[in-house]
């Protein structure tokens, strides 16, 4: 069997082989920790808050106010696991330098590949189009004509990518994510029992009238929108195109945790804005909604930061979700496919990323257009293809053949990815048990 | 203004005791990364491959299961029964 060795050229290699660097020495071991952090620093966050978009703005407001803050303690569940699954990406990406959607193609055969292809295709245009429909929706409430607000929504999203700079790219990306801190400043505004939110977060319980139907879906909803296939294909590909080197690993792991953490705290908040309207009575269809009738007992400041952090949840997931699309098609085509070169240099990959978020802006704005037929298509989807993809993940990380010794699961990682993997493939064979009979789950 | 500037190799290659030097990935010389490239597919067990191929099973019925519930939803097949 044939293995291969890591070899480490960079930085570390002879003044003859060895162009000039742009760099900076420091003195201190703690500073170039520090600051060795903020240059991997990026991928890890915006996978994981870019996944607190607008369907999961919508899902974690509706656990909030069906059930107040008894759901909380899924969402810490949710943390290791979501951390689990990205870190083998982050090992995947560094030790190959390629994206998910290559690694798929090459290892497991051209069926595979398509399938994965084409169904990551699939399930991110439509759940583009439910980031541009929640964009819409936002807009409507804040008095600012859709035919206005979405395309020029789409303008900006196609330009964040145009300029030719990864870098350029993840800086406004990062801070977008950091402005879903609102979320914090939401929850704290609406003044919820800090005891019982401390105690529901670490003691598992389930909420009055116990285990029912509806229950059993906004859970699986819950992990569905927390745990995306998505995810995978671009955090790897944002790891390739930032060429993040061997050495990195334990920062990309730190960024990868740190970016968890930080999003099961915002999911936390977007819950706890829920547990407001159902506190103050207030029954809603969609966040947008919800912003406008807690405006009477919490105050300007929560409707107005509520809407504006959707079409900033929306906007995240966009771009994100587009450029998964993008790197995976460039991968599988053999396309140039990097954010660093400019639009003549890698035509097809910017080309699937306008085509993308241009076609779902448009679909959003045709009148009529079944956007419900939509979002139940991608919850369907999603749950559908996550165990698969998380699968083959697994299957990547023991293949010895291609990561070596060094980048290869441990035993405990198995066990641990096993029993993700099994619960995820049982909470889907429950989503597809509802889609094939759905009499058989009657509502309660 | 950039905190990092332009390094010669030689004082990236020797830095005295205590010095360290931070590069961004995209500044840094391309690292090489394993080679892939004549590894064909992967090799299986046959239980790996009859795992696979049920699973290949369970998501063609699962896809065709949703566009068939889509489409009942839609009003395709008549007015929804329930």
């Amino acid at each position: 069997m044939m293995t291969n060795e890591v070899l480490s050229i960079s930085t570390a290699g002879s003044e003859a082989t060895l162009p000039p660097v742009r760099g900076r020495v420091v003195r201190s071991r703690w500073l170039f920790s520090v600051l060795t952090f903020l240059t991997v620093f990026g991928p890890g966050l915006i996978v994981m808050e870019a996944d607190n978009d607008a369907g999961a703005v919508s899902t974690y407001v509706q656990a909030g106010a069906q059930y107040g803050t008894r759901l909380l303690w899924i969402l810490l569940l949710l943390l290791p696991v979501t951390y689990f699954i990205q870190e083998m990406v982050v090992r995947l990406g560094i030790a190959t330098g390629k994206g998910h959607a290559a690694m798929i193609y090459q290892r497991f055969g051209r069926w595979w590949g398509m399938f994965s292809l084409v169904d990551l295709q699939l399930v991110n245009f439509l759940t583009l189009v439910t980031e541009f429909a929640a964009i819409s929706l936002a807009l409507s409430h804040m008095n600012i004509a859709p035919k206005l607000g979405v395309p020029l929504a789409a303008i900006v999203l196609i330009i964040m990518v145009l300029s030719g700079s990864y870098r350029r790219w993840e800086r406004v990306t990062v801070f977008l994510c950091l402005l879903d801190l609102g979320w914090v400043a939401i929850a704290l505004k609406v003044r919820p029992a800090f005891g019982e939110v401390v105690h529901n977060t670490f003691v598992p319980g389930i909420p009055q009238g116990g285990v029912t139907a509806s229950l059993t879906f906004l859970v699986i909803a819950i992990v569905g929108t927390t745990i995306a296939p998505w995810q995978l294909f671009f955090q790897q590909s944002c790891i390739a195109d930032k060429r993040l080197r061997f050495s990195d690993v334990k920062w990309a792991r730190l960024d990868t945790f740190l970016g968890a953490v930080f999003t099961i705290v915002v999911a936390g908040c977007m819950m706890l804005a829920g547990n407001a309207a159902k506190m103050h009575a207030v029954t809603f269809f969609d966040p947008a909604q919800m912003a406008n009738d807690l405006h009477a007992s919490s105050g300007e400041f929560v409707r107005s930061a509520t809407l504006l952090l959707m079409i900033n949840a929306a906007v995240l997931g966009t771009t994100a979700i587009s450029l998964s699309s993008a790197w995976a098609y460039g991968e599988v085509k053999g396309w140039p496919h990097s954010l660093d070169m400019p639009i003549r240099k890698a035509p097809g990959f910017y080309l699937t990323y306008i085509v993308c978020v241009g076609l779902a802006a448009a679909i959003v704005l045709i009148p009529g257009a079944p956007l419900q037929l939509i979002i139940l298509g991608v919850q369907v989807l999603a749950g559908i293809m996550l165990p698969s993809a998380i699968i083959f993940l697994q299957l990547l990380l023991n293949d010895k053949e291609v990561l070596g010794q060094r980048f290869v699961n441990r035993p405990w990682n198995n066990w641990v990815n096993w029993t993700i993997i099994i619960v995820l493939f049982i909470l889907s064979l429950i989503l597809a048990a509802q889609v094939a009979a759905p009499n058989l789950f009657p509502a309660s | 203004m950039s905190v990092f500037g332009l390094l010669r190799p030689a004082t990236v290659t020797d830095l005295p005791e205590n010095h360290f030097v931070v590069v961004h990935p995209l500044d840094d010389v391309r690292e090489q990364k394993v080679n892939t490239s004549g590894l064909g597919t992967m090799p299986m067990t046959a239980s790996v491959k009859l795992s696979l191929m049920a699973l290949r099973g369970y998501l063609i019925v699962m896809m065709l299961l949703v566009l068939y519930h889509v489409l009942d939803l839609a009003g395709v097949f008549g007015p929804p029964v329930h």
